[in-house]
């Protein structure tokens, strides 16, 4: 929807540039409005202007601009300059038009706001998942352990009743302790930790979730990257085309295929660091 | 020889999770006395604070990175001798071999297990009881 409205609105844009420039007949005396509205950024601007304007009005003289010429030096050769930039411009938005990739651009860009959105909310529902989990085996860890010790305990003693170590009164105590433990504590320690064992299943519901917006994305990213990729490849000298980008921060390895410069696994790190003696 | 139970170990990353998860599979191993930073900076902070004997880190982290964090351990002189042990999704070989000249202790690259981080502290102690 905006699409159309974003590229109507350039065109207009461009054409009034376009006729602006055109009409303006050069008078030396007076000072262009661009001119006026400028800052601080007006030198280092006015000298980049200059020295591209200077090729172009060499240009232009050379083709026979003869009342540019004659109208004094400072204003036509910044003209020329807006000449040539906003043509370069219409030239770029026609082309772009012709090849189909504003639409394509206008589209993926559009929807970079909702992928954001999207990405935040499988970071959020995976952290999420990760505390409930955690939290589940803090539970469930002194649950197992105190389920392990108190039966460690029963063993032992059951060992000493077998060896007659112990008296007819520890013997009862020793059966009425047993009996306690497997009717009352077992029973209530294993489904406790089956409650957390639960919740560690049910805290795998954010892969449904982030399964489906992740797709959604990923088709995005194709889209965005395609529409680049062709206009890139109109644009970048084949040259530049190889130069890959050389950092250390690069987070984890999504595709490891045909990649010599990474490892796969611990015993790849191991093996390089032995081959470099540390 | 196994590290000392008592060893104080100061766990950085800037995934609160991760660093639980660090947390847990030290108490698993026997060590209890943790501590946490969530970046390099806070990290390098605690350090000079005293009272650490082994660090262990991630590399890709904001405000100060483990890479980093490990050369100004390295760089400073009430520090240097501290074990340092990467624990990082960065598996690129110039990442270890970049690790390993800054003079990290080892390198583990996530996803990891428990298995890993136990031989490897192991390795690390044996190390330090030669040394």
């Amino acid at each position: 929807m905006s699409a159309t409205n974003d590229s109507s609105e350039l065109e207009a844009l461009f054409d009034s540039i376009a006729s602006d420039y055109q009409v303006v007949p050069a008078p030396a005396p007076v000072v262009p409005p661009v001119v006026v509205d400028t800052d601080g950024d007006s030198d280092g601007l006015q000298a980049l202007f200059d020295s591209v304007a200077a090729e172009t009005a060499a240009q232009t003289v050379a083709a026979g601009g003869a009342e540019i010429a004659a109208a004094g030096d400072e204003w036509p050769k910044q003209e020329a300059v807006f000449n040539k930039i906003g043509h370069m411009a219409r030239v770029l938005h026609d082309t772009l038009g012709q090849l189909g990739y504003d639409k394509l651009i206008e589209k993926a860009v559009s929807s970079l706001p909702d992928a954001k959105d999207r990405l935040a909310y499988v970071a959020n529902l995976t952290e999420q998942a990760a505390c409930r989990v955690l939290n589940a085996t803090d539970i469930a860890n002194p649950l197992v352990e105190d389920m392990s010790s108190r039966s460690k305990a029963l063993g032992s003693d059951w060992d000493k009743a077998f060896a007659n170590q112990l008296s007819t009164e520890q013997f009862r105590q020793l059966a009425v302790d047993t009996r306690v433990f497997l009717n009352q504590q077992l029973p209530e320690k294993t489904q406790a930790t089956h409650a957390q064992l639960t919740e560690i299943m049910m805290a795998q519901d954010f892969q449904d979730l982030t399964g489906q917006v992740i797709k959604k994305i990923v088709v995005l990213a194709q889209e965005l990257e395609s529409s680049l990729m062709s206009l890139l490849l109109e644009v970048v000298p084949e040259t530049k085309r190889t130069e890959e980008l050389n950092s250390l921060m690069n987070g984890p390895v999504v595709n490891a295929e045909g990649r010599a410069d990474v490892v796969v696994n611990q015993e790849q790190v191991d093996d390089l660091l032995d081959s470099l003696g540390f | 020889m196994a590290g000392d139970p008592k060893t104080r170990f100061l766990v950085v990353d800037d995934f609160s999770t991760m660093r639980r998860i660090v947390r847990n599979l030290l108490k698993e191993l026997g060590f209890t006395n943790v501590d946490e930073a969530e970046d390099g900076a806070i990290a390098l902070q605690k350090l000079q604070g005293g009272g650490f004997e082994f660090v262990v880190t991630d590399w890709n982290m904001p405000n100060m990175d483990g890479l980093t964090l490990l050369q100004t351990i390295r760089a400073t002189p009430t520090l240097k001798h501290l074990p340092v042990l990467m624990i990082t999704a960065e598996a690129k070989k110039e990442n270890i071999i970049a690790a390993a000249q800054a003079g990290a202790s080892g390198y583990i690259v996530k996803p990891f297990t428990a298995g890993t981080l136990s031989e490897k502290l192991n390795k690390i102690f044996e190390k330090l009881g030669q040394a």
